[in-house]
């Protein structure tokens, strides 16, 4: 069905010649309304971290409208409870917690009006361990997949989450750096650094309708081969979570009015809330579910050595280097936004210092796009 | 018309022949004549006499002569010869022998010809063959007489059919009547009409669709027939709006009726230059889509499955061909469509809103002929001719699309692995037994592919079939039997994960049969009753693994089955001239049969899975459940004046089976759905009334129709629903109900050169899902507005004739935009933004606004030619207008961005070429 979606549009192009699809702005709701949002599960082992926030305008921009000084509790059914702690602002955590998988939780919350919520009291489900990530290139993209079963066969319903992290270099090496009026010779590597990306999408899969609970190459990521991710180095950490059916609908629900509307045989978006209830107001709109699990990880790593030779992208657009006389540097480098490369000498065959080599801060210096700390996990 | 000219200057050149000879005895003729046509035989008698012999070759190309005379005298031989093949002759003084069919001709004048007075026809003062049945009527001039005199006599039935003379086809619709006393009727589907009068003479008129108007002269003695064989308007090949029915939009009865001829549906300038009766359906008021490059309609508020939609009396579940860009029919194959949207006759049954009738022709009864067109994206070809000359023809039409062919050209590799093509059928044989008995035969078949990028095949195909044998029992009464048998199919099979390789498929089987009569009491009233039953049979779904490799697991649904019954009886009376009405009672009985396995849940618990309490078998053929009910069908009208009229109707309809869709438009996936012990019948009632008037002599049609409606019990789901190969259903439906109501104006010039149409409706459709349980409640349990609910719409379908040859037309269609849900808010969730919806279509999308425009060039109008041709340049959205289909919000790199999506977002010109022969 996706792939009907995804193409139906192309048919419509060449079917209709004219089919066309044009930014759509309406002009409704000045004033949106403010629901409680709550997000995040219950971890069964390790650190459960709750985000508490309001809905907010459409027309998007704003941060995160989070909802501070909250009580935010994990009950289990038989009353016990794990009390989070306000780490920042809307952001709940507890201890790492240890949770029997055999008995059923729900998270309690109290926010600073004084508004009492509850989520559904919900089974626990423990995730198995992903059997594999592989990779292949297909059709010169890299198509990444997970691949998962449960002996048991009791898992059946999964959802993954990834993080993305790439090597990148600056176009530009720069060994200078201007510190308090004078240029010096940098103490740290900035021209290499890495990057990390959390994924945008639901990533579902049910293996209900298999008679073995076995999901077999999922396909979870999809780089075009001259990715800039691919360029030197890429990993990507999968987490995987084991769902409850009415949590897993949920997931699906949630992906589809917002990852898969739009072509003609999609469902109509539906209103979709979850299993948060107000315990003061039974009309309040509350949105989020709160399902409990434990979480399983796994690690890829694709290195630009095992792909065939590619023209990737750079990412960068960069002007050439330009040239700062001693004179001047004050001026250029002052307000940080170019950055000295190398030290410009003349006239030729003398070592007289003239000036510097220069390129915007962008261009130079990796920190701005990512961290220079060479991860724990990169290998 | 054409023969009697012939005819006449045939007379009129054996004038100048005539050879002055002088009274001489009979002579005698000996010979052997084996096999003869009668042209070979007159020329040998010719040539063995003085005599010179006169005749329409036309009428007599059929007629062989074998006779081996000895010595007998010419009238006994032409006797012989002509009586076994009902042929007449009469010899005037001057040795001319005058062969007619039918009556012999009068050579002689009536004695008081010269003698002043008014002069009275010939035909009253000569002895005529009264008792030889007239095989057809052809001739306006002669006078006819139907029955022998009787003493006393005060009423007779006067019947028979109205064909067309060349093709041999019934002419439907067409008005038969007199002008005094005024009496008159429209001839049914099978061009049949009756008349019931005092006897007496009479001139009777006949108008109608696509015929030449004309009379014919009869004097009733006692209960008969009249054939009519009426001439075509052969100007316009086979598509020309006659003044037919003039004055129906007053005088008729009927209410909610909207009739279009192939000639109107060709008329309107669609998106690929194919005429398309369901795109111009669209056009009429009251119809509505939930979005262009769709043909699923809604009819006054209902839904799409509210349906009947029959071709040839065997109903079509899925009429359109790629994603709904086409329809399913041919349009070459078709005769009339009619589409009843109130007043629904009681014959009619089993859908809520609407019954849209497709007729096909019946083929050409005289002569082999066909047509077709080529266009941009379909070709199509239909043949016709006759079987048996006279008594029965073949129609047969096919039509394919060459889209696959494009898609490879193109660049862009998925699309080059995609494919998307159809295909439809249909055949059509009428065949006349004789006189009384008549045999009918319609198939149909078409099959749509299509394949994404390699990955998911789609398939699916509609197969239909009908019998009918009519059977006239009398003047009065006549009856017809149909068997019928409708299929639909989808397949959906994914291919390219070899573990999860499966195929998807579903399909319903209907097989129905039904006895219809019409019985034609007196003046006063014309009664139809009628038996019918269907048995529904239908595999809701199976999933079965594709491959070696494949891990699916086989899942079928358990196949459904369930009888569905009704008997019928209706009344026309007509009360006064002024005032009719017609009372109808249709009740319908459906059982919905096992074997199945039913779950019980909880009572007084929502529908879930974790409410099962317990299932039950029922056995074959055990009843899961019975729903009946009468269903009334009553309207009434008043003529005020002779221009104008008020009617009104009250009717109420039961419908059994259910389309279950959850998308925005109208899928090939969409399934349809018996009622069961948990999805109760949809039961409709409506009431309108309307206002008819028409001026400068029946030219100009104006009228004003409001409704309200209301319907119980349709299916609506709750949010995400999951709909295919669901075990347990009824836990994601609901039953909700809907009210709509609405007035529809029209204005309407169907003759001139100038002529099209103008329809204004206001409308509501909403929907009410309210149930004492939280999940089966939508917005609150409040009515919301449903998918059709357009309030405004203006439609102008307007056609200027500049000559016979060049016609152009321009379509203008504004509405409301329709209803959609909307994101009210949007929120984080693990950092990604996502949106909250508001309440089920709280909003709606921009107006539709768009204009089309249609040139026509026909090609020479001489009648004699290889074949006629038309070129139809037609450009569909003129003004390039992006008419949203759909408007949508989706999550990409971490913004939430609204998006509308149009469909025909520019100008559509395109051009196709049309023959016949």
């Amino acid at each position: 069905m996706p792939l009907l979606k995804q193409y139906f549009l192309w048919l419509l192009l060449v079917l209709a010649l004219p089919g066309c699809v044009d930014p759509f702005e309406p002009d409704v709701l000045d004033s949106p309304p403010k629901y409680l949002v709550v997000n995040g599960f219950i971890n069964l082992s390790g650190v459960t971290t709750i985000r508490l926030s309001r809905t907010q305008s459409i027309a998007g921009g704003a941060a995160p409208l989070v909802e501070p000084k909250a009580t935010v509790t994990i009950v289990d059914e038989t009353g016990a409870p794990y009390t989070l702690t306000e780490q920042t602002p809307g952001t709940y955590v507890s201890a790492a917690l240890n949770l029997s998988p055999g008995r059923k939780y729900q998270l309690r919350l109290r926010t600073a009006a004084g508004r009492e919520y509850a989520s559904a009291l919900v089974a626990a489900k423990v995730t198995p361990p992903i059997e594999s990530l592989r990779w292949a290139l297909e059709n010169g993209r890299v198509q990444v997949y997970v691949n998962t079963r449960d002996a048991t066969n009791s898992t059946r319903y999964y959802r993954w989450s990834y993080a993305e992290t790439w090597q990148f270099e600056t176009p530009y090496y720069s060994g200078l750096e201007y510190v308090g009026g004078r240029v010096q010779p940098r103490t740290e590597d900035v021209s290499t650094c890495w990057t990390t990306v959390n994924s945008s999408s639901i990533e579902l899969s049910s293996t209900a309708r298999l008679s073995q609970d076995v999901v077999a190459n999922f396909p979870l990521v999809l780089l075009p081969g001259n990715s800039v991710k691919l360029r030197v180095k890429y990993s990507v950490l999968v987490r995987q979570y084991a769902q409850t059916p009415e949590e897993y609908a949920y997931w699906e629900l949630l992906k589809a009015n917002t990852e898969t509307v739009g072509s003609l045989f999609d469902p109509v978006p539906s209103q979709l809330t979850g299993n948060v209830r107000s315990l003061t107001d039974d009309t309040e709109t509350v949105i989020g579910y709160v399902g409990a699990s434990t979480e399983t990880q796994k690690r890829l790593f694709i290195s630009s050595s095992e792909l065939p030779a590619t023209v990737y992208e750079t990412g960068y657009k960069c002007p050439r280097p330009d040239t700062v006389l001693l004179g001047g540097i004050n001026g250029a480098f002052g307000n940080g936004a170019v950055v000295p490369l190398f030290g410009v000498y003349g006239p030729p065959l003398t070592s007289i210092l003239v000036g510097y080599a220069t390129a915007p801060a962008d261009c130079a210096d990796c920190r701005r796009r990512g961290t220079n700390k060479r991860p724990d996990f990169w290998q | 018309m054409k023969y009697f000219y012939r005819l006449l200057l045939l007379v009129l050149g054996c004038v100048g022949s005539v050879s002055s000879y002088a009274q001489t005895p009979e002579p005698v003729i000996s010979g052997t004549f084996r096999g003869l046509t009668l042209e070979q035989f007159v020329r040998q008698l010719e040539a063995q006499t003085q005599y010179r012999f006169f005749f329409d070759s036309a009428a007599v190309k059929q007629v062989k002569v074998t006779l081996q005379p000895q010595e007998q005298s010419l009238t006994s031989v032409l006797q012989q010869a002509l009586a076994p093949v009902d042929l007449r002759f009469a010899i005037d003084a001057d040795h001319n022998v005058f062969i007619t069919p039918g009556r012999p001709l009068v050579t002689t004048l009536p004695g008081n010809f010269f003698q002043g007075g008014v002069a009275t026809p010939a035909a009253t003062d000569q002895p005529v063959a009264v008792a030889e049945p007239v095989r057809a009527a052809t001739n306006p001039a002669r006078l006819y007489e139907i029955g022998s005199p009787r003493e006393g006599l005060t009423k007779a039935t006067l019947a028979g059919h109205v064909r067309e003379a060349k093709s041999g086809e019934p002419v439907l619709g067409a008005s038969v009547y007199i002008e005094a006393p005024a009496v008159g009727v429209s001839t049914d589907q099978f061009g049949y009409y009756a008349l019931t009068l005092p006897p007496g003479r009479y001139t009777l008129n006949i108008r109608g669709i696509g015929i030449r108007n004309t009379q014919r002269r009869i004097l009733l003695h006692s209960d008969g027939k009249l054939e009519v064989e009426v001439e075509e308007d052969i100007t316009n090949l086979k598509e020309v709006v006659i003044e037919a029915e003039k004055d129906k939009n007053v005088a008729g009865m009927q209410m909610g009726l909207e009739k279009l001829d192939i000639k109107t549906i060709r008329q309107v300038p669609t998106a690929f230059g194919e005429a398309d009766i369901l795109r111009v359906v669209l056009t009429l008021p009251g119809v509505k889509a939930i979005g262009e490059g769709s043909t699923g309609i809604s009819v006054r508020g209902g839904g799409t499955d509210q349906n009947l939609i029959l071709f040839n009396d065997a109903t079509v579940y899925n009429p359109s061909h790629l994603f709904g860009f086409f329809s399913a029919f041919n349009p070459d194959m078709l005769k009339t469509v009619e589409l009843y949207k109130s007043a629904i006759p009681a014959r009619y049954g089993g859908r809520l809103s609407s019954v849209l009738d497709i007729a096909t022709r019946d083929g050409n009864k005289k002569k082999f002929s066909g047509s077709g067109g080529i266009g941009a994206l379909t070709s199509r070809l239909t043949l016709e001719g006759p079987i048996i000359k006279d008594k029965s023809s073949f129609l047969i039409g096919a039509r394919t699309s060459y889209s696959d062919w494009l898609l490879h050209l193109l660049p862009n590799r998925d699309l080059r692995e995609s494919s998307a093509s159809f295909y439809d059928l249909s055949a059509h044989i009428s065949h006349e037994l004789n006189e009384k008995n008549s045999l009918y035969a319609t198939g149909y078949l078409s099959r749509d592919r299509f394949k994404l990028a390699s990955d998911t095949a789609y398939a699916y195909q509609n197969r239909s079939g009908s019998l009918k044998w009519k059977h006239i029992f009398s003047n009065r009464l006549y009856g017809v039997l149909t068997g019928t048998f409708s299929q639909y199919q989808y397949q959906v099979a994914s291919e390219r994960n070899p573990v999860t390789a499966s195929e998807l498929s579903y399909g319903i089987t209907q097989l129905g049969g039904q006895a219809d009569f019409s019985f034609f009491l007196n003046a006063k009233h014309t009664i139809d009753f009628g038996v019918s039953t269907l048995r529904y049979r239908v595999q809701p779904g199976r999933l079965v693994p594709q491959g070696n490799e494949s891990l699916i697991l086989p899942d079928e649904l358990a196949r459904e089955q369930a009888q569905e019954s009704a008997l019928y009886l209706s009344d026309r009376i007509d009360i006064t001239s002024r005032l009719a009405v017609s009372l109808g009672l249709r009740y319908s009985l459906y059982q919905a049969l096992g074997p199945r396995d039913v779950n019980q849940y909880l009572p007084g618990a929502p529908r879930s899975t974790g409410t099962i309490v317990d299932t039950v078998r029922y056995g074959a053929g055990a009843t899961i459940a019975t729903y009946h009910g009468p269903e009334y069908r009553v309207s009434l009208k008043y003529a005020l004046t002779d221009n104008s009229s008020v009617k009104a109707s009250y009717n109420r309809t039961r419908q059994y089976i259910n389309q279950l869709s959850n998308t925005a438009s109208l899928s090939p996936t969409d399934t349809w759905k018996l009622s069961d012990a948990y999805v109760r019948p949809q039961v409709g009632d409506q009431v309108s009334v309307g206002y008819y008037h028409n001026f400068r002599r029946n030219t100009i049609e104006t009228s004003v129709e409001t409704y309200y409606k209301r319907m119980h019990d349709f299916v609506d789901y709750k949010n995400g629903a999951r709909l295919l190969l669901n075990h347990h259903l009824e836990t994601d439906l609901i039953n909700a109900e809907g009210k709509a109501y609405g007035v529809e104006v029209s204005i309407k010039k169907s003759t001139g050169k100038l002529n099209g149409w103008l329809n204004y409706t206001y409308s509501r459709s909403l929907v009410q899902a309210n149930s004492s349980f939280a999940a089966e409640r939508i917005n609150g349990g409040k009515y919301y507005p449903s998918n059709f609910d357009k309030p405004h719409d203006v439609m102008l379908a307007g056609n200027y004739r500049f000559s016979r040859r060049f016609s152009t037309s321009v379509n203008f269609n504004y509405s409301t935009g329709r209803p959609i849900t909307l994101p009210l808010a949007l929120y984080y969730v693990d950092g990604v933004p996502r949106v909250y919806y508001s309440d089920r279509n709280a909003y709606r999308v921009p107006d539709y606004y768009r204009v089309d425009f249609a040139m026509n060039i026909e090609g020479g109008h001489k009648a004699k030619k290889l074949a006629h041709s038309s070129w139809t340049v037609s450009v569909y959205n003129l003004t390039g207008r992006r008419n949203p289909y759909s408007v949508y919000f989706k999550t990409q790199e971490g913004r939430v961005a609204g998006y509308q999506l149009s469909i025909f977002g520019q100008p559509i010109p395109t051009v196709t070429y049309n023959f016949k022969f």
